[in-house]
Parts: structure tokens; sequence; C-alpha cells
């Protein structure tokens, strides 16, 4: 029923082709009566959808709205004391790093969190969203962690973006956003800044971590990696 | 704080009716509707600061889209059903009387029953007149999987007008 060539000529109505394509499209247009009723069919359905308009908006969607930006001014952070790491298959070195995660959160404790929070996904849900673009990471991690980080693809140093996840994490909703370096993982953890004070770099159960401030959001990198490649990661992520 | 509000507003607020009507295509009924439009729309202010200008339209209808997603997959089985029901509740335009009533219903109710990712590159080409790469970045695939759906979608919409006479 369908002419192989469909995909080709409705790219060609949508505009979308250009140079040799274009005119490829447009000679068999010319010749095919299974592509010219598509065609017919296609512009009608366009028409009629055009007329349709859209579903309005409610009128009181945009006061609801604003009021509620209004009373996102200060969001209440409500304490969260992330539970032990996660469930049945944990490996043994994210069950020993447990206890860690529900101390509550201080500048002294954030790296311990930082890591129990690491490797628990390690061991579970490392990577919710799968992709190398950024298109497609930060909308999904503003959808589900509430805020956007960068989440550029690093392909080019050797850190290329695997995805994202959201993440509880400090009593904060975190965006992570998953690099490989080799067989290695770096997270890219992204929380909103207030105001508490980062610890300094260091290493805790084998992680490197390191944390910075930038724009409104804190940051931290995590890693089992060596220190050279630590340094170029957090080096390229931390650059404005 | 203010004026990070009021750039927030001056960018994602004019593209309100457009959230709006693509939440309403990929949902339920239009309570549910509003309920993703101000969730995405919080959503995105929260994330507003990693967003560093480009096209405000198509970010904030990937947010949306991501909401929708997110609410509506464990009931992702039965898509058709959801979205008939959705419809008979639709409170009719100006637009509904003028032109005739029933054959609009019969589009939106053919347009429903397209599997969701080709109704969402018609909406977003044909009501949005979004480029293929536009809808690429909206939805988070490649332009060629754009390509590849808006034909599916045009050829079932065919075979469902044929079904109907």
């Amino acid at each position: 029923m369908n002419c192989e060539h469909s995909e080709q000529t409705s790219a060609y109505l949508d505009g979308e082709l250009t140079g040799e394509a274009l005119r490829a499209a447009e000679a068999h247009l010319a010749q095919c009566p299974d592509c010219q009723a598509l065609a017919e069919d296609a512009a009608r359905l366009s028409d009629a959808l055009r007329v349709l308009d859209r579903y309005p908006a409610p009128a009181a969607l945009r006061g609801k709205i604003i009021a509620a930006l209004e009373g996102e001014r200060r969001r209440s952070s409500k304490p969260f004391w992330l539970g032990a790491a996660s469930g049945a298959g944990a490996a043994l070195l994210a069950a020993s790093l447990a206890f860690l995660a529900i101390l509550p959160p201080s500048a002294e404790n954030l790296a311990q969190s930082l890591t129990a929070s690491h490797a628990a996904a390690l061991n579970g849900d490392l990577i919710q969203v799968a992709s190398s673009d950024h298109h497609t990471v930060k909308p999904w991690l503003a959808a589900h962690a509430g805020l956007s980080p960068p989440a550029e693809d690093f392909a080019a140093q050797g850190f290329p973006l695997a995805g994202g996840r959201a993440e509880k994490f400090a009593g904060e909703e975190a965006a992570v956003a998953v690099y490989r370096r080799g067989n290695h993982i770096v997270d890219l953890y992204a929380w909103p800044d207030r105001g508490r004070t980062l610890p300094p770099p260091g290493l805790v159960h084998g992680f490197r971590v390191r944390f910075w401030k930038s724009g409104d959001m804190d940051f931290a990198a995590i890693s089992d990696v060596d220190s050279a490649s630590f340094d170029q990661f957090t080096a390229l992520a931390s650059r404005k | 704080m203010n004026d990070r509000r009021r750039q927030f507003e001056a960018q994602a607020l004019p593209h309100l009716d457009a959230a709006y009507n693509l939440a309403r295509w990929l949902s339920r009924s239009p309570a549910d509707a509003e309920d993703i439009v101000q969730d995405a729309m919080l959503r995105a202010f929260r994330a507003f600061d990693g967003f560093r200008g480009g096209d405000a339209k198509a970010w904030v209808l990937a947010i949306v889209r991501n909401c929708c997603r997110s609410r509506f997959a464990a009931a992702r089985r039965h898509p058709h059903t959801m979205l008939d029901e959705g419809l008979a509740e639709d409170s009719e335009t100006p637009e509904d009387k003028a032109i005739a009533a029933s054959g609009r219903r019969r589009l939106k109710a053919m347009i429903a029953q397209l599997p969701e990712e080709y109704r969402e590159a018609l909406i977003l080409r044909e009501m949005e007149d979004m480029s293929y790469a536009e809808i690429a970045a909206v939805t988070g695939v490649p332009i060629g999987t754009v390509m590849s759906r808006l034909a599916r979608a045009r050829a079932t919409f065919r075979q469902l007008a044929r079904e109907e006479r």
C-alpha cells in the first residue's frame, strides 16, 4: 500500500529536504500515484489540524502558575534521611557505607553522604535516562529533579556522558549527570545552593570527591578514577 | 529573585497555551492537563538557571512531555481508551460550533487513536509548526526518528480515515 519512498515524501512536504534529496523527492513525487495520494491526504490532515486550534489553557491556569512561582521563592527542604543502601544485591561496599547515609547533613558528613549515595547507585539505579545528548538529559533532569545542570558531553576529552538520574541526597533533590571513563563511572551531582559550607576535596572509601559552587547550585564530582583523570574532569565540569 | 521570576515569566509563560495543548493531547482529561502544566512550569522555574537561552518553547514543551510520560508510565497499556474518555468530557470551543461539530469530533477521535509517539509528533509539527530539529529536541529522539514517526502518523491516519467510511 505505501510506497517505500513515503518517508522522503513526507519530509519533502514538511520542507525538511535540501539539495539532492529534495530534487530526488520531487522527481519521485511527479511520477508516483501512491505518494501523490499521500501528499494530498497529508495536506488535508495538516489543514484540518490547523483549523482545529489548540485546546486553550483555562483562564485561571496562568494565575495559578504565577501564584505557585511566588510560593517558590523560599523552597522548604524537609530533612530527608537517606535510608539504608538499595535493596537485595547491594554489594558489600555499599552495605558497609549505608550507616553513613543516615547521618544528618553537615559539611563534615556531606562527603560521606555523597559517597554512600554514589556507591548505592553503582549497585542499583545508576542511570535513569540513558543518553549522551544534553538535549535529552537536561529536560529529563528538569522534570525529575527540578533542576537543569549543564550535563555537557565531554566525549572529546575522554569522559562521554552516559545519562542522568534524579536522587535524594542530603535532604535535597539532586540531579546527577553520569559519565564514563573507560570502565569507571564519574558522577556529577548538582543540587540547590542553600548557603551550606562545602567540604574540601578528599578521598572517601576509595572515591575521590570534590565540591564547588557555581551559579546558585552546589556541585560535586565523585569517582574512583585516578587522580590525574579526576582533576581533568573537575576542571572541565567546573569551567564557566 | 523577583527579577528571576520576571525573566522566567517573560520567557516561559508565552508558551502556556502550547504547553497546555500538548499536555491535553498526551493525557486523560482537562484536569490532568492542568496539573501537568502547573507541575511542569514549576519544575521549569526551578531549573531556570540551567537554561542558558535558546529555544524556550522547545525547552518548556520537553519538560511538559517528560512530566506526561512519567505520570502515565504505568497506564501506558491502554492509551486509546484513556484519551477517548477524555475527549468525551471536552467542552466545546466556539469554533467547534461554527464548523461541523461532528466532523471535528471525529478528527479529534482519530488523532486520539494514534499511538502516542505518532500523535505527539503530529501535534508538534502541525499545531506548533516545529521543525524536525525542534521536535527532536522536545521529544529527545534523533531527527531520523522524527521523520519516520511523522510518515507513519500520516499513514496510520489515512488507514483510520479509510476505515471510518
